[in-house]
């Protein structure tokens, strides 16, 4: 019986069968009463399955409409397209971030060297600011000059180089702002002439 | 199936991924026809396969951004119709007859013309169909009603060549079974 080919039958009635198996299958039916048998009985099979009639079904006008109905009104987004708008609001909002932590970073450190030398935090805070040794060699620089008294001209200083560190502070973050409004209006702009070309397909 | 070239039908795949719903209702009506083919042949009942061919389109609707343009769209479609009949099958157990003998269709004295005249031959069938297993009756619908090749049919249902002849083998195997009785009538009675 291993002879038999009662396997591939179902394949070669399909037309599944290349080359060597073909050839194998077409002479063993020739020879093969058993086989023959069997393949009249899938050809059989066959026949009643696809002449089974079919109900009468919807118009496909009236499915389509059906369906219409019922479909949710969630839009359908595709993963690339999501993915992008995603990356619209996460790219500006991650930079500002990075942004306002590095400027928080250096106005604590500016506010507190600006504090240790107008003598607020005092000695404690010398291991904080590696400013302090240099300060009396900077005042005996500018008193040999007489103008001003060393320690006067060292609060100015002190004073300009905070005001300058916080106008280019500002000066930053409102830029970076106009920046991310820039962005955002865009996206906005973008996005309403898709909707839009949308809407007039539709 | 309608006629569509396949530019036309990416364009409207395309379309519809966008959240064209006319696009979409497009592609309904080019499919719906196959769509309720293999569900109806998957369910046996009218009504709850015209629900599973809506839900098929519904579910159809809802992951259209995951189906992938390089794939035949018919296919794709056809995979969620098998898994959605099936499910609802699951839900309405009462469906499925448990066999062949449970459908009103043993009157001896009636005779094969009878038989045929009454239509109880085509609920014969679709009873023998519906006890297949899930996994066999898919292939096998497949491929009797829709025509499908083998790799069409794998690329379907998302499972090796091998196992669709494996698996249209045993549906075959077991409907000869079941029908044996009946089959060469049946072929008679085409040829009265």
């Amino acid at each position: 019986m291993s002879d038999h080919v009662i396997e591939l039958l179902g394949a070669y009635l399909d037309g599944e069968l290349h080359n060597g198996q073909l050839r194998k299958v077409v002479a063993h039916l020739d020879e093969c009463l058993s086989c023959q048998e069997e393949y009249a009985a899938l050809q059989a099979l066959s026949l009643t399955l696809q002449e089974a009639p079919l109900p009468d079904f919807p118009s496909l006008e009236r499915f389509a409409a059906d369906v219409a109905l019922r479909l949710p009104r969630k839009p359908v987004i595709p993963v690339r397209r999501r993915a992008l708008e995603i990356s619209w609001w996460l790219v500006p909002v991650g930079l500002i971030a990075t942004w306002i932590f590095i400027s928080t970073v250096f106005m604590v450190s500016n506010m507190v060297e600006a504090a240790n030398g107008f003598g607020l935090l005092s000695s404690a805070s010398d291991w904080l600011v590696s400013g302090s040794s240099s300060s009396a060699n900077y005042s005996a620089f500018v008193g040999q000059f007489g103008f001003l008294d060393a320690e006067t001209l060292q609060w100015f200083t002190r004073s300009e180089r905070v005001t300058r560190n916080l106008i280019s502070s500002i000066f930053w973050q409102v830029a970076i702002g106009m920046f991310y409004l820039s962005w955002l209006a865009i996206w906005w702009a973008r996005h309403t002439r898709q909707g839009l070309g949308e809407a007039l397909r539709s | 199936m309608t006629f569509i070239s396949q530019a036309n039908e990416t364009e409207l795949v395309t379309r519809a991924q966008n959240g064209d719903r006319n696009a979409f209702s497009e592609l309904v009506r080019i499919h719906a026809h196959g769509v309720m083919n293999v569900v109806y042949r998957m369910c046996g009942d009218m009504h709850i396969a015209e629900d599973a061919a809506q839900e098929t389109f519904i579910q159809a609707w809802l992951r259209f951004s995951s189906y992938q343009q390089k794939s035949s769209l018919r296919n794709w479609l056809y995979r969620i119709a098998v898994n959605t009949a099936i499910d609802m099958l699951r839900k309405d157990k009462r469906i499925l007859p448990n066999a062949v003998e449970d459908l009103h269709l043993t009157d001896d004295q009636a005779g094969p013309e009878a038989l045929f005249l009454t239509g109880e031959r085509t609920d014969l069938v679709q009873g023998a169909i519906s006890t297949l297993p899930d996994a066999s009756r898919a292939v096998l619908i497949l491929r009797e009603y829709e025509g499908f090749s083998y790799k069409e049919i794998a690329d379907s249902l998302d499972i090796p060549v091998g196992t669709v002849m494996s698996r249209l083998n045993y549906a075959r195997k077991l409907l000869k079974e079941k029908l044996e009785v009946h089959l060469f009538t049946f072929a008679e009675v085409e040829h009265v």
